[in-house]
């Protein structure tokens, strides 16, 4: 049983990068580069939602697990 | 009038007319010395130089005379643009001087070319095999353009199927510490974002010397003070590092977890983040 407060670190990080993403998407003149950087993070955003969700699982299943 | 006053007057005059003919014939004029050109411009130096120091009385007629000269030249350039035939008479023809690795005997004795010559004329271009030349063309002017065979040429990206990332010209934002808001404007960026960039360096505007921004709005700078150390912006590799540590987690989470339905969740993003980190990556690696 994977520790929910390891998962939720990686959450943190991801939503660090997702915002580091959007500032260089923000910066750059190369629409190709901004897209790709859009790309990232959408998939970031997928990964995300399904971390939140098995961490919502786990802790209607494992009630000892609630922070 | 004197000789002093004629050979001023009669300077700064000819200043003025070569200027205005040499602006009209544009880039041209300056870069490229066909026939026409050469002869037009010594012509044009001499009449100018003999009437300036007076060898030749009448200032009138030394203008009329490089006025009409270099219309000459200028009409040559828009009748060339119009006709090839006319280019060819004018400018001459390229030709072809090796193809497909050999040397076309005739066409070097048309030229009136030496075999050394033509070596002379190669190793301008570091080739010292004529069995490397795919195809050498002889130019109106009087260079050698060399295609080496494929197997010679450098390796590019496109040859190993390297994906490259894009990259727009970069813009020089601040020239001697006085920031040009015209090319600050073409990089996307505003006076606040540029007081914001060179406070996170702890540079002052009036110590740098050249800033310049990149397509990607990274700011490389350059300060008067050259003992001043400058780290050089690299948020991408610190992500790239980043991106890789939450892909190790999620392969650990999968391999930590008991029940096979959180295994296949935790295998599923780990590759999907592994998809994206290959995407990105060239991006990064700046």
């Amino acid at each position: 049983m994977t520790i929910v407060s390891d998962v939720n670190q990686l959450i943190s990080t991801i939503k660090g990068i997702e915002a580091q993403l959007s500032l260089m998407a923000l910066s750059t003149t190369v629409p190709e580069a901004s897209k790709t950087f859009h790309d990232t993070m959408l998939v970031l955003g997928e990964i995300k939602t399904d971390l939140q969700n098995r961490i919502t699982h786990i802790e209607i299943k494992n009630p000892q697990h609630k922070s | 009038m004197n000789e002093w006053t004629h050979i001023i007057i009669s300077s700064v005059l000819f200043v003025v007319t070569l200027f205005a003919i040499t602006k009209i014939g544009g880039k041209k004029q300056l870069s490229e010395l066909s026939f026409f050109k050469y002869v037009s411009g010594i012509t044009i130096g001499s009449i100018a130089g003999e009437v300036i120091m007076g060898m030749e009385g009448n200032l009138l007629h030394g203008v009329l005379a490089i006025v009409i000269f270099g219309s000459f030249t200028y009409l040559h350039d828009l009748i060339g643009i119009k006709s090839k035939k006319f280019r060819d008479l004018f400018e001459g023809k390229a030709t072809v001087i090796i193809k497909d690795g050999k040397v076309m005997e005739e066409n070097l004795k048309k030229e009136k070319y030496t075999i050394d010559e033509l070596n002379s004329l190669l190793r301008q271009k570091n080739v010292f095999k004529t069995a490397d030349v795919e195809f050498a063309v002889l130019e109106p002017k009087g260079d050698l353009s060399v295609l080496l065979k494929k197997e010679y040429l450098p390796l590019t990206p496109n040859d190993l199927n390297m994906p490259v990332t894009p990259e727009k010209e970069t813009n020089t934002v601040i020239m001697d510490g006085n920031v040009l808001n015209d090319q600050l404007s073409l990089a996307g960026k505003n006076k606040a974002w540029l007081d914001i960039e060179l406070a996170k360096v702890g540079v002052t505007l009036d110590n740098v010397f050249i800033g310049q921004v990149d397509s990607y709005g990274r700011l490389y700078i350059d300060t008067y003070d050259d003992n001043v150390k400058i780290p050089s912006p690299q948020p991408g590799k610190l992500l790239l590092a980043m991106l890789k540590k939450c892909q190790a987690d999620l392969e650990i989470f999968a391999l930590e977890t008991e029940t096979s339905e959180a295994q296949d969740l935790y295998n599923k993003n780990a590759r999907k983040l592994e998809e994206a980190i290959q995407k990105v990556k060239p991006y990064l690696k700046e």
